[in-house]
Formats: structure tokens, C-alpha cells, sequence
């Protein structure tokens, strides 16, 4: 069980995120804001208390796996491998930059630590998918897991893994679903209404846990539950808020696209993101 | 064809330990002996394509070899995406093997056949396209896949096919064979159509005593530019045959290679028009129908040498 002293960590961390995510949309005048704070607490639990990984030794095969399927979401990442040392953290302030490596999209592209290249929607589900059958057969023990985004869901694709993942009862696969209410367009409910989200999941075989996807000791148990399914893969359910932590954009799908300016930055400097 | 490429496989499989075979539910009556012998490495993935090559992918990133079967439309058209961004993006291990080249499917009409997968796979950076004429290529660039790990595409004809190749014979992808040597014209063939080609030259050469250079294309990407620009010196003119649209295969590619050498050949296309083809029938007779059989070929190009 997390101590108060453990979730106060986390809550500093996740602010040293944001404020390190704004630092490199703004420098980069780079979109996607939003949706990469709605996932900033999950990545925050995940690779500060979850993931058996080593940054000295990224491709170990005795490892667990993180796929960020919805690959926009890219800047938390860099941020939360530059802090574990995956990379040198001058690199963060290279992001977007011309001819540089920090490309605003989940890539491979030598920089240690991303298992997958992603940006079109339902690819890292399957891939996820593939690995964790890598690991049964191979006999480790680790496990795979997979940001999806709400929006993400539309395709076809996800629900081609649903079933396939459920049918070879790959239980070390773990899929979190950012359901931040918003796609591109508008709400997920206003443009292809996903409920009921949970029973959609439980019927394909899945384990599937609803929590607040801000919430640290929601998220430890339901990692902690899906640790314990023997023959089931798990979704979470995480409901976040997009562009949670920064009030002037919680919620509001402009900041999809746009970069915070002048009026943002003055409620993040009071909310002390800068 | 496909069994000598389902046993060549097989044998990649015994050696290698971590090699995975994923069929979207087809192959019923080819497949059954890899499942049964390997059978924590077989996997049916149900019809579900996209799906099947994420799972490919995501097996090849964790260090397997991984082959995936389906009918070609199935295969490369409904997944092209995941191929572009999971296979080819990641350059992955991963063989592509594609059942029904060209007209192959015959009576099941146009969802079936496949007349547009050289067109749509030449475009992808990291893809070699395998285009066997025979059994015998078939056998020797599978055996050569084995040490080769990069995204592959081989095209398969279904059944039993003309003999070419009479022996084993130094085989490397984006290397042509010279199937035999003539003064006026030179044959580019891909596929299973060299055995028309080769009737086809013999018909010339008595109606019209002109001789023909045949050779076979067996790999479309990389393209053996060097024997190309070499085989038409001299030349009248060329014919590029494949059992594939003229948009984008073989043809197409040759008159890249042409127009940026700066080449002045007349090369004759033969492929299929830019039509659905409306016709139904067994793959012989739609190749006669639509002048692809020896007939039809030199109907095509009679009066144009």
C-alpha cells in the first residue's frame, strides 16, 4: 500500500512532468498539451514504482514493456525517461527541434527506452499484444503495457485484439485506457458513443478495472489486480481529465492543438508550473 | 508451388527455435504439418489481418522471425497500413507469404485476385518483393530468407507450376536470371508467366526469326537495374510480362529505370488493363482470354516488332 510520503513523491513528480512538458511544447510551439497531462499520473506510477526496467541495460529481454499507443502523447514520456535515465535530459530541450531526435511522436528512433513506433491509432494494442505472446512463450515473466487512447477505440483494430488477447489468455497484458471524454473532433460520446465501455470489455474476456486515472492509490490497486489474473488480460479504465493539472485547459479540447501563450503561462506561473 | 514454399519454411522453422508462423485462418490442408510440429509457434490468428500483423510485429520486436500467410488482397491490402508503419517502419523480420498471384484464384473473381500488390508494396522503403517463376526459385529464396532479416513479400502461385529452372543455381535477391539468350528482343518476366514467355519466343522465332532473350525478374524490389540496362543494349525492343496491372509492377518499374538512364527502348507492357476484370473463369482461361497465355502474347506484340 502506497504511505503518504510515497504519494506525496508521486504528486511532486507529476508536477515536475507538467512543468517539464509545458517547458517543451512552448519552446517547440508544438500541439497535444492535453491529452499528454490526462496520462501524466499513470506514467508517473507505472515507470516510478512498476516497470522492471534498467536503463543501463534498455534491451534486456528479462523486461517489462511500455507501449504508448496513442504516440502524441510523447512529451510526458521523454520527460519521465530523461528523469530515469534512459537519456541524457538535455535532450528534452531539443524537442521538435529541426534535424533533432525528439520527434513529437512515439519513435524508436535510437532514443533508448521506446519499445514501439506509433502515431496512427490502433497499432500499439496489437503490437502490445505481440509481445506479451513473445514473453509466454519464451517463459518470462515479465509484462506488457498499453496507453490506448478513448478515441482510439473507433478502430477496428482494438477490438481484433480484444478478442485474440482473451482467447490465448494473455494475462501479462495490461491495457490502460485514457478516457479523457474528448477525441479530435469533440466528446467520444458525441461522435461514436463508447459506452457501455466496461461491459464491452468484460464481454470480449477482459479483466476490467474503472478507476480515477488521477489517483495514485486507485491506480496501485488496480495494477495490483491485474497482477493476480491468472488467465485474463486487463484493461483499466482510467478516467482522467484532459489537460488535468493546468485549470485554464482542463477539459477544453482546444488545447488539443494549441500551444499555451501569454494567457496560459500567466495561471500555470499561479498554479506553479513555471 | 506453395507446398515447396510451406516445406522450405518448415525447415527454417526446425532450426530456428524462435521463428513464428501466423495464418489468418487460412491454409487449411497446407499448414497442418507446421502446426503439429510446431505447435507453440503456430498461431491462427482468426480473420483478423490488421491484428495478425501488429501481433507479427510486436513478436519481431521482441527477436523472432516471424512468417504470416493469408490470400495476397487479404494479406497486403486490408493491413497495408500496419505493414508500412509496424513492419517496415520498425524493419522488421517479418516474411510476407501471399497465396493467388495474378489470376490464380480464377472463378472467385476480383476480391481474390491480386493485380495490384507489386504496385502497392514497391512503394514501402525496407520491403524486397520475392516473385518466384517457378519452384525452383521458390525453393532457393526461401532457403536465402533464412539468413535474411528484413520485411520480405513473396508472392505465390497456387498450384502446380511449369518447370523453369532445371537446376540449383547461385540464387540472391535483386539478382535476374538469364533464362536464354536471343539477338532481337529481351523478355523481363516475373512469375509464374515464363512459361508462356518461353513458348511464346519459340512461336516468334518461327514466324518471324527473331530471337528473344528471356529473363527472369524473380525479385521486383530491389530491381536488378545492372542486367537490365544491360540485356537491352542492342535491342529493338523490350517486353516486361507480369500476371499484375500495368500501373506500378514490373513495367513500371523497368521504364523508371529507362526514362532516368535516359534509355531509348521501346518497352511493350503487358499486364492487365486498368479494368476490374469482368470475366470469370479458371486461371487458364482467363489467361487466354486475356492475352497472357503464348498466343495471346505474341498477338500482343506481333505487330509492334
Amino acid at each position: 500500500m502506497l504511505t503518504d510520503k510515497e504519494i506525496t513523491h508521486l504528486t511532486n513528480l507529476s508536477k515536475e512532468t507538467r512543468r517539464q512538458i509545458l517547458k517543451m511544447i512552448v519552446k517547440a510551439t508544438a500541439s497535444h498539451i492535453a491529452p499528454s497531462y490526462s496520462i501524466v499520473e499513470l506514467l508517473v506510477y507505472l515507470y516510478g514504482k512498476i516497470l522492471r526496467i534498467d536503463p543501463k541495460k534498455p534491451s534486456d529481454p528479462d523486461r517489462d514493456k511500455f507501449i504508448l499507443s496513442k504516440g502524441w502523447a510523447v512529451s510526458g514520456l521523454y520527460s519521465i525517461l530523461a528523469h530515469k535515465g534512459f537519456f541524457d535530459k538535455k535532450l528534452l530541450d531539443t524537442y521538435c527541434d529541426d534535424g533533432g531526435k525528439m520527434i513529437a511522436m512515439t519513435t524508436i528512433n535510437n532514443i533508448p527506452g521506446i519499445e514501439a513506433s506509433t502515431g496512427s491509432i490502433g497499432h500499439g494494442l496489437p503490437i502490445g499484444a505481440g509481445m506479451a505472446a513473445a514473453m509466454k512463450l519464451n517463459k518470462i515473466n515479465k509484462r506488457v503495457y498499453v496507453i490506448i487512447g478513448d478515441g482510439e477505440c473507433d478502430e477496428g483494430s482494438i477490438w481484433e485484439t480484444a478478442l485474440i488477447a482473451a482467447h490465448h489468455k494473455l494475462n501479462n497484458l495490461i491495457a490502460i485506457i485514457d478516457y479523457n471524454k474528448w477525441q479530435s473532433f469533440g466528446r467520444t460520446n458525441e461522435v461514436l458513443n463508447l459506452e457501455p465501455l466496461k461491459a464491452k470489455w468484460q464481454s470480449f474476456n477482459w479483466q476490467v478495472i474503472e478507476i480515477n486515472g488521477h489517483n495514485f492509490v486507485e491506480i496501485e490497486l488496480a495494477i495490483k489486480k491485474s497482477h493476480l489474473s491468472k488467465d485474463k488480460p486487463t484493461m483499466i479504465i482510467a478516467h482522467t481529465v484532459k489537460g488535468k493539472g493546468l485549470s485554464i485547459i482542463e477539459d477544453n479540447n482546444d488545447y488539443h492543438y494549441k500551444t499555451p501563450r501569454e494567457k496560459e503561462l500567466l495561471v500555470a506561473k499561479k498554479e506553479g508550473l513555471i | 508451388m506453395r507446398n515447396v514454399i510451406i516445406d522450405e519454411v518448415y525447415q527454417i522453422m526446425k532450426k530456428n527455435k524462435d521463428s513464428y508462423f501466423l495464418t489468418g485462418d487460412l491454409g487449411y490442408n497446407t499448414l497442418e504439418k507446421i502446426e503439429k510440429d510446431f505447435p507453440g509457434r503456430f498461431i491462427n490468428v482468426g480473420i483478423a489481418e490488421q491484428n495478425m500483423i501488429g501481433i507479427a510485429s510486436g513478436l519481431a520486436l521482441s527477436g523472432k522471425k516471424v512468417f504470416v500467410y493469408s490470400i495476397i488482397p487479404f494479406l497486403i491490402m486490408r493491413c497495408f497500413e500496419q505493414i508500412r508503419n509496424d513492419v517496415c517502419y520498425h524493419d522488421l523480420d517479418v516474411t510476407l507469404l501471399g497465396s493467388g498471384s495474378g489470376l490464380t484464384y480464377g472463378i472467385l473473381g476480383s476480391t481474390h485476385f491480386a493485380l495490384e500488390d507489386l504496385a502497392i508494396l514497391r512503394s514501402l522503403p525496407n520491403m524486397t518483393i520475392f516473385s518466384p517463376a517457378d519452384e525452383m526459385d521458390a525453393k532457393l529464396g526461401i532457403k536465402f530468407s533464412e539468413n535474411f532479416h528484413h520485411p520480405l513479400y513473396v508472392r505465390i502461385g497456387l498450384r502446380e507450376e511449369a518447370k523453369i529452372h532445371q537446376h540449383p543455381y547461385n540464387f540472391k535477391f535483386g539478382k535476374g536470371v538469364v533464362i536464354q539468350k536471343g539477338k532481337d528482343l529481351v523478355f523481363f518476366v516475373t512469375g509464374t508467366l515464363m512459361e508462356e514467355v518461353i513458348k511464346a519466343s519459340k512461336i516468334i522465332e518461327k514466324e518471324k526469326g527473331l530471337t528473344s532473350t528471356i529473363i527472369d525478374i524473380h525479385t521486383i524490389k530491389p530491381l536488378d537495374k545492372e542486367l537490365i540496362l544491360k540485356e537491352i543494349h542492342g535491342k529493338k525492343v523490350a517486353i516486361s510480362v507480369e500476371e499484375h496491372g500495368k500501373i506500378g509492377g514490373l513495367g513500371s518499374a523497368i521504364s523508371e529505370i529507362l526514362s532516368a538512364d535516359k534509355k531509348l527502348v521501346h518497352l511493350i507492357m503487358i499486364g492487365t488493363e486498368d479494368l476490374f476484370i469482368q470475366t470469370i473463369g479458371t486461371r487458364s482461361y482467363l489467361r487466354k482470354n486475356l492475352q497472357f497465355d503464348s498466343k495471346g502474347i505474341v498477338n500482343r506484340i506481333k505487330n509492334l516488332i
